[in-house]
């Protein structure tokens, strides 16, 4: 089709409109990361013109930028220090993705590969274990935690993390695996190597893009997860959306905090998306377009 | 058949799927397999706080739940709340992957900006939500206002009438990039035979979409319906943080319900029985649509 | 004299005031001389936090005797770890950032505190107490799980009288507010821990709106609506004459319902242990909220405590008849546009007689005054509960709650004498943290306060079945209060019943 300029013009007019839409309450959200408490409750809102403070920063992150002297107590606040839970989201996510990476690549070379009865019906009651209400799910999680020692442990909430991303992974990894031609495993079939060398020196090479996009995904799911890092941890650790929660006090919700650590948390996950963006947006099809 | 050919029809059949799929197997058994059955379980047992154990309660929890409006209400919610919320973001992300696959300067930052709402928490970006749709300090209520949709007398969260659209707002803002997402891999794989033909043919944009697109895309749309419509019966973040299920019991979702049963009231056996028919449901209503759209992995 | 010069005579004036070198008289009257009346104190920001760190830094430490005693008795116990689970008040606060290091290091101990909004302490505590794990050696107990939990915590006394080695000197268990120990921590004959912080509903008004209409304090329920009414209708929409916290489904509503009922004479339950907020005291309660209700902001009914606290500190409404908790926030100025111009009195007397304990039923106690107060007790599944009750009797001592309510905002102590404390006292200037309404909250606990029944099914009927229902009808849902009361009548009845 040959577009005329004025609908190429209309069309990237439309695409940034919707997409800043979009971008919009997070640009509030992290505004309000830089307001003090009385511009963040100004009626009408304001948007644009506030005068920038770092203090929600440094109380969350225990840093001076030498702006204001701290105040040691925040009043019905407290103890707003949270840069050690940021280094919790980190470890688990990127521990618990390299789990479930590690874990689905395996499976979903031999759902790609080596075809078995009922291997349609394998693939269904993998998808229905994400159906499970994750509510359901945690209370026997908490029993069983309690008797192997896992509550509270990174290895705990690292193998819920892995374990709740399977399904998704398999299904994603197995749609990458199936785009390899078949004729390169028997190719190499031929020549005498074995199917976890095929694995390992051929195939994996070339789905890396894909195994990066899945990889995303599941740091994204691990990143943002809630419920089970709630029930399954006590003091040891926290991640970020659980410990947001705390800054919900008897006296009022620190907002301003709470942006803070919310913008903050936005850019690890946003710089892995970045760098996977052509995977991603080739693989999620899961699998669908093939037969 | 050549010697060769032999050897590797040998090769492959022997290939025996289980030693790859074990480690999958195994974490699945384990975390979910064994959390059902306790479910199961649990179900026929309550929870008695004077005794701080489980009594075996036979199938009171079961003729309970069927007697309780509270849960059927919140059935309806969650039905209501799953079919808007997919159709909008079904519509809204086909239309914007449309919009954005594209390859003019720029479109790229245009997609990356988008995925941005997917790595904010949810429980933070109900929160957010509760903060912009605040009928008195919020700059989404006060836009509102201002163009005249709401006025200041009807606070979104807290009407009957648009409570579970505030809160559908919030979760349609979030996943509508992740359709996008799903839409344009799909967009982006397909052939480009039936294109030029229609080309050729002189189809006008609204031909092509509907005689080529939409089918082409049609085992896309229905993956995408599959993975989001699960998430979306379990909905609780968005509505635990945002309205607590009110006004009343207008966006009392069957995820928060059995939630509170369960960390409220400590009814553990009751909560697992609401949940166990969260589960059928889901089952039911994916398999049934799995058969229908015949999808196939 | 420069502005430096003066903020530094200023933070020495105060400083000598503070360790009680000079009176209260020559204070006021030196810092009258620098300009800066009581009202006036701390109003301009950075000022205001250099005030609040110099005075206070140099005076609050824990004493000596008292860590002296925890090191002492702690001895066997060094390298415990203790974990307690709390909601995100301003005591729990102050102890986590601030006088824990003091602790831990006198007794070789380590605290642990994981802080939560209050459902979800009540999650976890739920879960430790079934799964008897004893992963939390110290429940924080808010006033309505009182009742479930009373078994599965130590009762403080017999934990003094038990282990005389390990009671903290001068520690004076009967120095807690009696009426407190009543409201919060007493269930039946047993004391479920020992009162740990006491948000009480106080009435908070703005000085200056109320010198512009010609008002003053209100009298009556009825006068504070007229008043309401006024500045509604001459200010509104910019400004309401009341605010609430009305979000459906969510304990608060209940807490402002139970305001405006025993305000009427009414109660939740009579003696025969059945719900009345259907009779007729209950539903002239109604009438009256109804109509208040139509002089606040319209977002009420989407606001905890939260919304209607930001409501008042961000000058949206004058008055709030709420949590006293939130006055020395209202007074900080980096957070809110208020400070200063806030005022605490007593709540108005109720319209009719409160009914008394006998005429209501699970030990309900009818007063305006609600009180939303914790305790904090050793859990009885502790694997160290020895370790934890040392803990436990530093966090609630004197020295300690004095440092709390200096440092941690201005709370309401639980403690009779420390409402006396010159550091206390020394801290009534407009500021973060001010102590400035603490005499209304002491008056207020003797006089007006008004608990919750205690009963098993409490955290259900107050978290949920009331506060859906009056959600319900706030939103329209029944054709009037008497169907909607005569609703939650049947709904209580029948949990109560089991």
């Amino acid at each position: 089709m040959v577009q005329s300029n004025a609908t190429r013009t209309l069309r990237i007019l439309l695409a940034w409109a919707v997409v800043l839409l979009f971008v919009f309450p997070l640009y509030y959200w992290v505004t309000v990361a830089f307001k003090d408490a009385r511009e963040i409750f100004d009626t009408p809102p304001n948007v644009w013109i506030f005068s920038p403070t770092m203090k929600n920063f440094e109380e969350v992150f225990g840093i001076s930028f030498g702006f204001v002297t701290q105040r040691e107590v925040l009043p019905g606040g407290g103890n707003f220090y949270m840069a050690p839970r940021l280094w919790d989201s980190i470890v688990i996510a990127v521990l618990s993705t390299a789990l479930a990476v590690a874990i689905s690549t395996v499976a979903a070379y031999a759902l790609s590969r080596l075809p078995f009865r009922g291997r349609h019906h394998f693939v269904a009651w993998v998808l229905s274990t994400r159906m499970m209400p994750p509510v359901a799910v945690a209370i026997p999680m908490f029993f069983i935690y309690k008797d192997f020692g896992l509550l509270d442990t990174y290895t705990g909430v690292i193998l819920i993390h892995a374990l709740m991303n399977l399904p998704l992974a398999v299904l994603l990894l197995k749609s990458f695996f199936d785009d390899i031609p078949q004729e390169i495993d028997e190719s190499a079939v031929i020549d005498g190597a074995s199917r976890w060398l095929i694995f390992r020196r051929v195939i994996l090479p070339m789905a890396k893009g894909g195994i990066a996009a899945t990889a995303v995904l599941c740091f994204i799911f691990s990143w943002t997860e809630f419920l089970f890092v709630l029930t399954l941890t006590q003091t040891g650790l926290k991640t970020v959306p659980v410990v947001s929660s705390s800054f919900v006090t008897s006296t009022g919700t620190a907002w301003g905090n709470m942006a803070a650590l919310g913008a903050a948390a936005m850019v690890p996950a946003f710089i892995f998306i970045l760098l996977v963006q052509r995977q991603l947006v080739r693989g999620l099809t899961l699998g669908s377009l093939k037969q | 058949m050549t010697a060769a050919a032999i050897r590797l029809r040998r090769m492959v059949s022997s290939d025996h799927p289980l030693p790859w799929l074990a480690p999958l197997i195994a974490m699945l058994v384990v975390f979910t397999v064994y959390p059902l059955i306790y479910n199961i379980w649990l179900s026929f047992h309550e929870y008695a706080p004077f005794k701080r154990s489980l009594v075996y309660v036979g199938w009171e929890n079961w003729a309970q739940l069927m007697a309780d409006e509270r849960f059927w209400a919140s059935l309806s919610v969650t039905f209501t709340y799953f079919f808007v919320v997919l159709t909008v973001e079904l519509v809204l992300g086909m239309l914007l992957a449309l919009l954005l696959d594209s390859d003019e300067p720029g479109f790229g930052l245009l997609r990356a900006l988008l995925t941005l709402t997917l790595v904010v928490p949810p429980a933070i970006t109900g929160m957010m939500f509760l903060l912009i749709q605040d009928p008195e300090f919020g700059v989404l209520s006060y836009l509102l206002e201002r163009i005249g949709v709401i006025d200041s007398t009807t606070p979104i969260l807290a009407t009957g009438s648009t409570a579970l659209f505030g809160v559908m707002l919030a979760d349609i803002w979030q996943w509508t990039p992740f359709m996008v997402l799903i839409f344009l891999a799909g967009l982006r794989s397909l052939p480009p035979e039936p294109y030029e033909a229609a080309m050729l043919d002189g189809a006008s944009g609204l031909q092509v979409f509907r005689r080529i697109t939409l089918p082409l895309m049609s085992k896309v749309i229905a993956v995408a319906v599959l993975i989001r419509g699960i998430d979306l019966f379990r909905v609780f973040d968005y509505v635990f943080v945002m309205t607590s299920g009110g006004p009343g019991t207008a966006t009392y979702t069957v995820s928060l319900y059995a939630w509170q049963q369960t960390f409220s009231f400590i009814k553990w056996g009751y909560g697992a029985t609401i949940s166990l028919v969260t589960l059928a449901l889901i089952l039911l209503i994916a398999n049934l649509f799995i058969w229908r759209a015949k999808v196939r992995w | 004299m420069r502005e430096q010069d003066r903020k530094r005579y200023l933070a020495d004036l105060t400083d000598r005031y503070v360790k009680r070198r000079i009176g209260r008289r020559d204070f006021m009257r030196a810092a009258g001389k620098l300009g800066l009346g009581l009202g006036a104190l701390g109003l301009s920001r950075p000022f205001g936090g250099n005030f609040i760190r110099t005075a206070e830094a140099a005076d609050l430490k824990p004493s000596d005797e008292v860590l002296a005693w925890v090191k002492d008795v702690s001895k066997p116990f060094a390298g415990t770890t203790l974990k307690l689970a709390t909601e995100s008040t301003p005591p729990s606060n102050a102890i986590n950032s601030q006088l824990k290091p003091y602790f831990e290091q006198a007794s070789g101990m380590t605290v642990e505190i994981e802080v939560l909004p209050l459902e979800q302490v009540l999650q976890k505590m739920t879960l430790d107490i079934a799964s008897q794990l004893g992963t939390y050696d110290l429940y924080y107990i808010d006033q309505s799980w009182a009742a479930s939990v009373s078994r599965d915590v130590f009762d403080p006394r017999e934990q003094l009288a038990g282990k005389p080695e390990l009671a903290m000197p001068d520690y004076n268990i009967d120095d807690f507010l009696p009426a407190l120990v009543d409201g919060i921590a007493k269930y039946e004959d047993r004391w479920v821990g020992v009162p740990y912080d006491i948000p009480i509903f106080i009435m908070m008004y703005r000085r200056d709106i109320y010198e512009e209409m010609g008002f003053s304090a209100p009298k009556s329920l009825d006068e504070y609506l007229t008043q309401a009414r006024a500045i509604t209708k001459e200010k509104g929409p910019d400004m309401y004459g009341a605010t609430g916290q009305m979000k459906s489904g969510h304990y608060s509503l209940e807490c402002d319902w139970t305001a405006w009922l025993w305000g009427h004479g009414g109660s939740i339950f009579n003696a025969d242990e059945k719900f009345t907020g259907n009779d007729e005291r209950g539903l002239e309660a109604m009438a009256y909220w109804d109509e208040l209700y139509k002089t606040m902001p319209p977002g009420v009914t989407g606001w905890t405590w939260d919304g209607q606290g930001q409501s008042v500190a961000q000058g949206v409404a004058a008055t709030m008849m709420s949590w006293g908790e939130f006055f020395p926030y209202f007074d900080d100025p980096s957070a809110t546009k208020v400070s200063g111009l806030m005022e605490a009195v007593r709540c108005p007397p109720p319209k009719h007689p409160l009914r008394t304990v006998e005429q209501t039923g699970f030990g309900e106690i009818p007063g305006v005054g609600h009180q939303g107060g914790s305790s904090l007790a050793v859990s009885k599944n502790s694997k160290h509960p020895d370790a934890a009750w040392i803990f436990m009797q530093w966090a609630t001592s004197f020295d300690t709650q004095v440092l709390i309510t200096a440092l941690g905002g201005g709370t309401g102590p639980t403690r009779e004498s420390v409402y006396d404390d010159p550091r206390i006292i020394a801290n009534r200037r407009v500021g973060p943290g001010t102590t400035r309404h603490l005499d209304v909250v002491r008056e207020t606990i003797a006089n007006d306060m008004g608990s919750e029944p205690d009963l098993p099914q409490w955290a259900e009927l107050s978290n949920d079945t009331i506060p859906v229902r009056l959600g319900k009808y706030f939103a329209g849902d029944y054709g009037s209060a008497k169907e909607a009361m005569d609703d939650i009548a049947r709904a209580v009845d029948k949990i109560v019943a089991g």
